[in-house]
Formats: structure tokens, C-alpha cells, sequence
């Protein structure tokens, strides 16, 4: 198991597009962008739909089931903060509600070894600070 | 492979082999230059002018690209007598070779000047490194950037391990095939005087190398260095007054992108590269097809990205990479030798530069390995490529660069001996 109580993770810095996002993960919701006009869900968000360019978008709460895309297991850090967790599994996860929207997190609660394409993982939310909440992935259950 | 149809997306068929590549020269690859970009840069350009057998006025343009960690052109063209008709530093890395020489075409069709020398000068181990330690880590992470760095994405590696984890998941591509990538190359390696690493790797030895980040153990990595490079662009009229065997450039793509460029995983398959669209605008441009060329210079900054590469150019099918860069084909002495100085798995990590310049000198016929010089002053190529020996390609016409930013983003270029 990775052990990660020694992080200290970098904090993301919310913007007028992912500040909806960030409130979201606040309440533990997994909100995402969605076109009003097509009905594309996209990650991270942006000031237009990139499938059809309206500008009608909101952001609507989505189910956290998903699968795991790709992943990576990390064995040494360029970013120097997460070495204490080394190996660690960075995912990708393809949500059963909004496929198109990858999402990114960390495989936590279940060794980095279960990391695989195709495994059913779920949201978590892991708080960093009062305003930052981070959506994050384990197994599903 | 059957010719694609022509297209008018960039080069007008009468641009082909109407510029050259008449000039290339480097720095020593070492790790811990104690130089500066500009000392570095100034030598290699000089040595570039040297070798085309220009003088400092007869270059009147200059390129360089850079992330933030070079010297400027007005600086280095200063330093080395030259005024600059023309110049422009750009920011970027790996793919910006090959762009910036179509950039060069673009120029002096336009009359802006006559002669470009495109150089990129970088601490690529002393200072700034790409591997993602220091100052990348430390800014903080912009409102859009959901996806890196929070969850521990820092290097360039870390960032692509995902596209080569579903790359394996897809197509059942397995690490011992593709650390033949670093094996061949180095065997290569082994037989250029400048690499920075001449050993010869087996795939044990890139298997049992420590994990970076999976699928990527540390000898599936380039080997960052300090070093400047550079090219000298002209038209090839000018060229045939110079002192080589021009190397015409047939065709040039730049900084071609897949869709939604910032996330690429997003729109199209993670495991296809920007090759895929690439493709069709080299082969058509160069009037060839991957069947045509002779060696490849294929960018590697890892093991993974040269296959990737190599598929999505049609060099194989997509999804054989790993077969066929296991097969043989890619050797010496095979049918389409690939990165015959070593490329940035061992001669040295130069965002690209090197592996045009091999190429370039490998069209010359001419290429410095351990050969020996005849007493006509000109290498006697023997051939043999065992360990210590020979790298010349025999009776090479054609090559192709296949330039990498990112699974994203790439530019390529074919060129043949004049
Ligand atoms: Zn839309």
C-alpha cells in the first residue's frame, strides 16, 4: 500500500471555468461541464463546447463509477513532495456517466498493484484544505 | 506500401529538394558543461558554418527554439560576426527541429533571406532537466491543469506512461520487445566516437534497470546532456558550391497535432500519436512512402515513443510496433536502420537536433564512426558494424525524421542525398 500520509500534494489553483468543479468536490459531488446544446460532458473545463463550440454550458453532478482508462505506477517523483509515497498508482478513469470526460486520479485504499485497465474503481474525495477538495478513485465496491 | 494521393495541405511539390541541409555541427555531449547556452551555441554554429563551408556573411538567418533555457540568436549571431537578416526564437522542444526547418524553407522562399542557421543550445542535464525535478516542480498549478500534477504527474515520462501502459493493454505489446529499441540503438551508439553512452545493452539489462514509472524502467529513458546543435539551411543552387554532398529536403511536416491538443486522451485513442495525422502530409509532400526510406531517424526520448512513432507513420501496422522493432529491421545491417548514432537513448538528448544531423551526415555517406580514413582524407566505410566499427549505412538515398513533442504533437521530415 502506498502510503501517502507523508504527501504534502501541490494546490490546485481554481479559475472562473474549474471554480464549479472545486465547489462541487467541496460537498463531495462530482460535478462536470456538460453542453447544453449537444450534451458532451468535457474535463477540464472550458469556455466552449470542443465538439459542437457553444458556449451554453453547465456543470451537472455525474454518477462516480467508472473504469480505469490507463494508469501509470510511479517509482520515482519529479516532484519531490510525493516521494514518501512511492509506488504509487496515477489513473485514468473513464466514468460510466460522462465517457469522453476522462478523469485523472490516484489509486487510494488498495495496493498500487490493483491498478489495471478495464478494474471498476469509484469517486472518493480526499479534502487538502478548507477550500480545495480532491476527487480521487478506489476500488469499486 | 502503395504512394498516398497527392495533397496540397503544406509543401507545393515544387518546394521538393529545392532546399538543402549544407551545415551541421555540435558540442560535446557531456553531462556538466560548465559552459553557457551561448558559449556552447556560438561553438556549435561556428563548427555547423565550418563544416558547410560558409562564412559568418554568408548566414543571414537564424532559428532557435528553446523552453526558456537558451541564449538568444542576436546574441550568438553577435558573438560570431553575423548580421541577421532574419530570426526568430521560438519556444518548444522535441518536434520543433523539423518545423523550424520548414520554417527556414518558408523564409527564404519568401526573399527574407538566403541562408538559415537553426540552432538549439541547452543544459539539458546541468540545469534545466526534463525529467522534472526543480523549477518545474515548484510553479504552481494553473486553474485548467486537473489532471498532472496533483495527482504526482511531474516529467515528461510520467506524463506519457499512460499512452505506453494502453498501447501494451491494446496490443498485447510486451517491454522486453521494445527495450530492443534502446538495444539497438545502442549497439549503434557503440560505433559513434561522440555518444555519451557507448556501452551495448541488452534486454536484461533494460528489464533489470530500476522502474521509473511503468512501463518505463530507467534504460528506457534518453540520456539527458549539455549540448548545443545546429543546421544550416539553404537553397540547394547555393548548396552545390559548398563543400558536402547536399542533404535535399523532400518534404517537412511541423508540429502537427492530434485534436484538443492540451488532452489529447480525450478525443482519439491515448495510444495513437500525432504521426497519424502527420503521415498525411510527409509522404505526400516527399513524393515517397515509408517502403521508400532507408534509415529513420525516429525520436526517442523513450523506447516507446520511437515505436509509437514508427506505427503511426505506416512504417508497420498499428499495434506491431513491438514486433517490429524486435524484428531485426531496425539494426544496422537491416532493412531500415533507425537512430545510427545512438539518438537521444545514448549519443545525447538534443530535442531532436541529432537525429536530423545523423541523418544528414549518414546521406553524405560520410558519417564518423571508427573507420579508417583512406589517404584521400575520406573515411573508408567497412561496413562491418560489430562493436567499435562501422555506422555508415550502405548506399543510403533516403531518410525520414519522425520529430516528437509529446504523444500530441510531432513534425517529420524526409530528405534525400543530393
Ligand atoms: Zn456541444
Amino acid at each position: 500500500m502506498s502510503d501517502w500520509s507523508k504527501v504534502t500534494r501541490p494546490i490546485p489553483v481554481p479559475n472562473q471555468w474549474t471554480q464549479p468543479f472545486w465547489d462541487a468536490a467541496r460537498r463531495s459531488v462530482l460535478e462536470l461541464q456538460r453542453c447544453q446544446s449537444c450534451g458532451h460532458f468535457q474535463h477540464p473545463p472550458y469556455a466552449t463546447c470542443v465538439q459542437c463550440v457553444s458556449t451554453d454550458l453547465k456543470f451537472e453532478p455525474v454518477g462516480g463509477k467508472g473504469t480505469i482508462y490507463a494508469y501509470t505506477i510511479m517509482y520515482h517523483t519529479g516532484d519531490k513532495r510525493f516521494a514518501p509515497a512511492v509506488p504509487y498508482a496515477s489513473i485514468i478513469v473513464e466514468l460510466d456517466d460522462a465517457p469522453g470526460a476522462l478523469l485523472a486520479g490516484n489509486l487510494l485504499g488498495s495496493p498500487y498493484t490493483d491498478a489495471k485497465v478495464g478494474r471498476r474503481v469509484e469517486v472518493i474525495f480526499e479534502k487538502l484544505n478548507d477550500d480545495i477538495t480532491l476527487p480521487q478513485f478506489r476500488l469499486a465496491r | 506500401m502503395p504512394l498516398p494521393a497527392d495533397t496540397d495541405a503544406t509543401t507545393p511539390k515544387y518546394l521538393r529538394d529545392k532546399y538543402a541541409i549544407v551545415g551541421v555541427g555540435e558540442t560535446t555531449y557531456t553531462r556538466g558543461s560548465g559552459r553557457t547556452t551561448r558559449a556552447m551555441g556560438t561553438v556549435a554554429i561556428r563548427n555547423a558554418m565550418q563544416d558547410a563551408g560558409l562564412k559568418p556573411s554568408e548566414v543571414d538567418g537564424m532559428l532557435s527554439y528553446s523552453g526558456n533555457d537558451s541564449t538568444p540568436s542576436t546574441f550568438l549571431a553577435g558573438d560570431l560576426g553575423i548580421r541577421l537578416n532574419f530570426f526568430m526564437d521560438v519556444n518548444g522542444g522535441g518536434s520543433s527541429t523539423e518545423a523550424l526547418i520548414g520554417i527556414a524553407i518558408g523564409i527564404m522562399e519568401a526573399g527574407m533571406c538566403r541562408c538559415v542557421a537553426i540552432f538549439r543550445s541547452m543544459n539539458g542535464y546541468s540545469q534545466v532537466r526534463i525529467g522534472g525535478t526543480g523549477a518545474r516542480s515548484a510553479a504552481p498549478i494553473n486553474g485548467d491543469a486537473l489532471h498532472g500534477r496533483v495527482y504526482g504527474w511531474q516529467s515528461a515520462g510520467q506524463m506519457f506512461a499512460p499512452t505506453f501502459m494502453r498501447h501494451m493493454y491494446e496490443y498485447g505489446t510486451k517491454p522486453e520487445q521494445v527495450a530492443m529499441v534502446k538495444v539497438v540503438h545502442s549497439e549503434h551508439a557503440s560505433n559513434n566516437p561522440k555518444a555519451f553512452y557507448k556501452k551495448r545493452y541488452t534486454v536484461d539489462d533494460v528489464l533489470n534497470s530500476r522502474m521509473i514509472c511503468k512501463p518505463l524502467h530507467l534504460l528506457d529513458c534518453c540520456v539527458e546532456t549539455d549540448n548545443a546543435t545546429c543546421i544550416i539551411v539553404t537553397s540547394a543552387d547555393r548548396a552545390r558550391n559548398l563543400r558536402h554532398t547536399p542533404a535535399l529536403i523532400r518534404g517537412v511536416v511541423g508540429r502537427c497535432s492530434k485534436p484538443r491538443a492540451d488532452m489529447h486522451y480525450q478525443c482519439g485513442p491515448i495510444s495513437r500519436v500525432a504521426g497519424y495525422y502527420a503521415k498525411d502530409i510527409l509522404w505526400p509532400n516527399a513524393g515517397v512512402g515509408p517502403e521508400d526510406i532507408d534509415a529513420v531517424g525516429a525520436y526517442d526520448a523513450f523506447t516507446f515513443t520511437s515505436m509509437l512513432q514508427l506505427e503511426d507513420y505506416g512504417f508497420c501496422k498499428k499495434g506491431e510496433g513491438g514486433e517490429y522493432v524486435s524484428s531485426g529491421i531496425t539494426r544496422l545491417g537491416g532493412k531500415r536502420p533507425q537512430n545510427t548514432s545512438g539518438g537521444h537513448l545514448c549519443e545525447g538528448y538534443t530535442h531532436g537536433m541529432n537525429m536530423v544531423i545523423e541523418n544528414v551526415r549518414q546521406l553524405r555517406h560520410d558519417v564518423d564512426d571508427y573507420c579508417p580514413i583512406g589517404p584521400d582524407g575520406k573515411r573508408q566505410h567497412t561496413f562491418d558494424y560489430r562493436e567499435g566499427g562501422c555506422r555508415q549505412v550502405r548506399n543510403i538515398e533516403v531518410t525520414a525524421n519522425l520529430g516528437w513533442a509529446n504523444p500530441l504533437t510531432g513534425s517529420a521530415m524526409v530528405m534525400r542525398r543530393g
